[in-house]
């Protein structure tokens, strides 16, 4: 039996699908959530006799109207996959909009069975719901559910009905609606909806009982007075933003980093011990410097990553996205982004692809490319151990210079949005409306979840693309194109080497011209935290949090004069890794997102030239600051950069141009 | 008649028209209830966006859709 959940954006639908099959989706507490349907089984527990039950989550939808653009994965899925039963949750708090989409399912013909989700607020708020005359109005089962409560919840009930409804063989009966059926024209379908809008607010008044109207002002609107103020509200986001990062990297996550890499030390001087000495020294270097210490070190940020999402986790849950998105909304507008591109950003420090995904929300197509673009300059958590490792080592692990990148990211993002709608020409407008969903308790439990699994995906990267990427560096460094150990003294002949020095040319300019660094910013591009791994393993560092020896906190000075470059290139080389192109999972995922091959490359060749540039202007400014001269390859790289910048001024002239031409043609769109 | 960005908070107004080019825009508020006849509510103006209340939810608007909505 195949069961569809649909239902409006933020009424619980994911938190239902993972209450009844057990999995463990994404949730958050803002509309658009969820981007793609999900599938999974009915668990266990909840599936008494055994049946067939495939649940399938849908992106939520505030109508099937054929004449909306918006929320079409729905609409088809409803249509054509000819579900057997639908799980229309229903929001009990806000009856009077939900049961308008309500009614369009129930003229499908396909059993409808009530979710009425979220009880626990309704009564919080002192509302009555009759539950048997909705039943009767709407002619199908109405089962009240509070699905984040683990027992008691309605779950087993909501399961039942749709068992039995689903094995009645009965075409679900659809609510009298008057030229509903026979409507083909726009002006009929415009018809109809109004009087499914009048049956609706029939139906609510008759079950429904308000103690206070929802239109009264609440506690909830004073604090949105605070939190989405004018002025205060760009300083609170600053402070939690820090907050966030304080704590991941500051606070909780080194002092849980100190306790794992001491384990990891243990092991790395078990297995030597284990090997002994008779063991060749190329395999032996292999497993303890290419294996254990590459993958070790960047293992070794996993607390960090954990701490970060769980915080993470806690600001999604919370209801504070949503305001954010209307502080944002007010700048990014004026560099033609929309408030919504905030939360890919947010939702991208945790990981890019997510954060790329949720871009589908916004429905200018230009916006959403942008932000699809731009979302990535956003740190992710892949690059959080970058990030800690130069600030532990060359910046005495100062929590500025990681809250800094966050907030140099948001410049960076809106000094790209500039230019980009500059070279697309396009200044259309578009109107912002978001719905705000009240705030609430954040949930420990669920953040607990969501932590433990980005820490096991996180793991099972690093035990399978990472370690095998050590690996093949550890093998290319070891041994010349003859295949031969290459000697101690000359490592620069070795095939990793032969390689990457080409490359590393380009990066004199910047700082960080060694093969090394050239090595590490290229298997970057497979997984971000490749480029501790392999600093790691090219330099033969075991590991990089140690509270002895080369310490995340303070006492680095080892690490920095094994590196061999200054502060202020290690700062470039910072910046470089963050602003150039994610990782090649991400790239994929823009590309869908994008739906452009040519907005791709541009995207990829524009984050190229961003993390150059950046790059380049650090190293240099900061270099004559602190020596009081320019850094070396200084005229080259003046060169490659000027060449950039000459290449974007002229795309922007061509963007005005096509301007002027397109303004009469074209109509703006939404 | 006038636009909505100049309504006063905590009043009920009833929607006119929403006048705009945009058929999309129209449509969306259309399905979450704001449409000729229902009722609209100021909550609140933040920024450049106003925080209103139609049937029972709280949605933020900007200005310029906020001018677009005539009661």
């Amino acid at each position: 039996m195949k069961i569809a959940l649909a239902g409006n954006p933020n009424s619980g639908k994911t938190t239902l699908f993972n209450a009844i099959t057990g999995k463990i989706e994404q949730v958050g507490n803002w509309a658009g959530v969820t981007v793609e349907k999900k599938e999974g089984d009915v668990k266990q527990s909840l599936n008494l006799r055994n049946e067939d039950l495939v649940v399938v989550d849908l992106p939520g939808a505030y109508s099937m109207s054929p004449y909306t653009s918006e929320e079409s994965i729905t609409r088809d899925f409803v249509q054509n996959k000819k579900p057997d039963v639908i799980i229309n949750i229903v929001d009990s708090t806000n009856l009077s909009r939900s049961l308008f989409f309500t009614t369009q399912l129930l003229e499908l013909g396909i059993p409808v069975v009530v979710a009425l989700n979220k009880g626990d607020l309704t009564q919080k708020k002192g509302n009555t719901i009759d539950i048997p005359a909705l039943s009767d109005a709407l002619k199908c089962p109405v089962i009240s559910t509070v699905s984040t409560k683990p027992a008691n919840n309605g779950l087993l009930e909501l399961i039942n009905a749709v068992i039995a409804v689903g094995k009645s063989n009965k075409k679900q009966i659809p609510p009298n609606i008057s030229g509903a059926k026979k409507a083909s024209t726009k002006e009929e379908f415009d018809k109809a909806d109004k009087k499914r809008f009048s049956f609706v607010n029939t139906v609510v008044a008759e079950v429904e009982r308000r103690k206070v109207s929802s239109e009264k002002q609440t506690i909830q609107d004073q604090a949105d007075r605070i939190i989405a103020h004018k002025w205060l509200g760009i300083p609170i986001f600053a402070a939690i933003i820090w907050l966030v990062f304080s704590i991941s990297q500051s606070w909780v996550g080194p002092w849980l980093a100190d306790t794992l890499v001491g384990w990891i030390d243990l092991l790395y001087a078990g297995v030597a011990s284990l090997l002994g000495e008779e063991v060749n020294p190329v395999l032996a270097a292999l497993l303890l410097d290419g294996i254990i210490g590459g993958v070790g070190a960047v293992i070794g940020f996993l607390p960090l990553i954990m701490v970060l999402f769980f915080c993470l986790a806690l600001l999604e849950d919370c209801g504070y996205m949503a305001r954010v998105a209307v502080v944002m909304d007010r700048f990014f507008k004026k560099v033609g982004l929309s408030g919504k591109s905030i939360i890919p950003m947010i939702v991208g420090t945790g990981c890019g692809i997510p954060g790329i995904m949720a871009t589908r929300t916004i429905k200018n197509e230009r916006q959403r490319r942008t932000t699809a673009m731009l979302a990535p300059f956003m740190p992710c958590g892949a690059k959080l151990p970058i990030i800690a490792l130069f600030a532990g080592v060359f910046f005495g692990d100062n929590a500025w210079v990681g809250t800094s990148m966050y907030f140099l990211g948001i410049i960076v993002i809106i000094i790209s949005a500039l230019i980009i709608r500059r070279i697309t020409g396009d200044f259309s407008k578009s109107y912002f409306i978001m719905e705000l969903p009240e705030y609430r308790m954040p949930s420990i439990k669920r953040a607990v979840i969501s932590m433990f699994m980005r820490a096991k995906a996180f793991i099972i990267k690093a035990g399978t693309i990472i370690l095998i990427c050590n690996a093949l560096v550890q093998i290319l460094q070891t041994f010349n194109w003859q295949f031969q150990v290459v000697a101690e003294t000359a490592p620069e002949t070795s095939i990793l080497a032969s390689i990457a020095s080409p490359l590393a040319v380009l990066f004199i300019p910047l700082g960080f011209g060694l093969w090394q660094f050239a090595a590490a910013a290229v298997t970057g591009f497979i997984a971000k935290e490749n480029v501790v791994g392999t600093l790691a393993v090219c330099f033969s560092i075991t590991n990089f949090i140690d509270v002895e020896e080369l310490a995340l906190v303070g006492g680095s000075a080892e690490v920095s004069s094994i590196f061999g470059i200054s502060a202020v290139a290690a700062l470039s080389y910072l910046v470089f890794n963050l602003f150039t192109p994610p990782c090649f999972a991400a790239i994929g995922a823009m590309n869908s997102e994008m739906e452009s091959r040519k907005w791709l490359f541009g995207a990829v060749g524009f984050q190229l030239s961003m993390g150059y540039t950046l790059a380049f202007l650090v190293y240099q400014i900061g270099t004559l600051v602190t020596t009081g001269s320019v850094g070396t390859g200084f005229i080259g790289g003046l060169i490659a950069v000027a060449l950039i910048v000459t290449g974007i001024i002229y795309l922007m002239r061509k963007g005005a141009n096509s301007t002027r031409i397109s303004a009469e043609m074209q109509s703006v769109k939404i | 008649m006038m636009s909505l960005s100049r309504g006063k908070l905590n009043t009920a107004y009833t929607v006119n028209s929403v006048n705009t080019d945009h058929e999309d825009i129209r449509e969306f508020l259309f399905t979450l209830g704001c449409y000729p006849g229902e009722k609209v509510t100021i909550i609140s103006k933040l920024a450049s966006n106003y925080i209103i209340n139609i049937k029972d939810a709280r949605y933020s608007i900007d200005e310029d859709l906020a001018k677009a909505i005539m009661v």
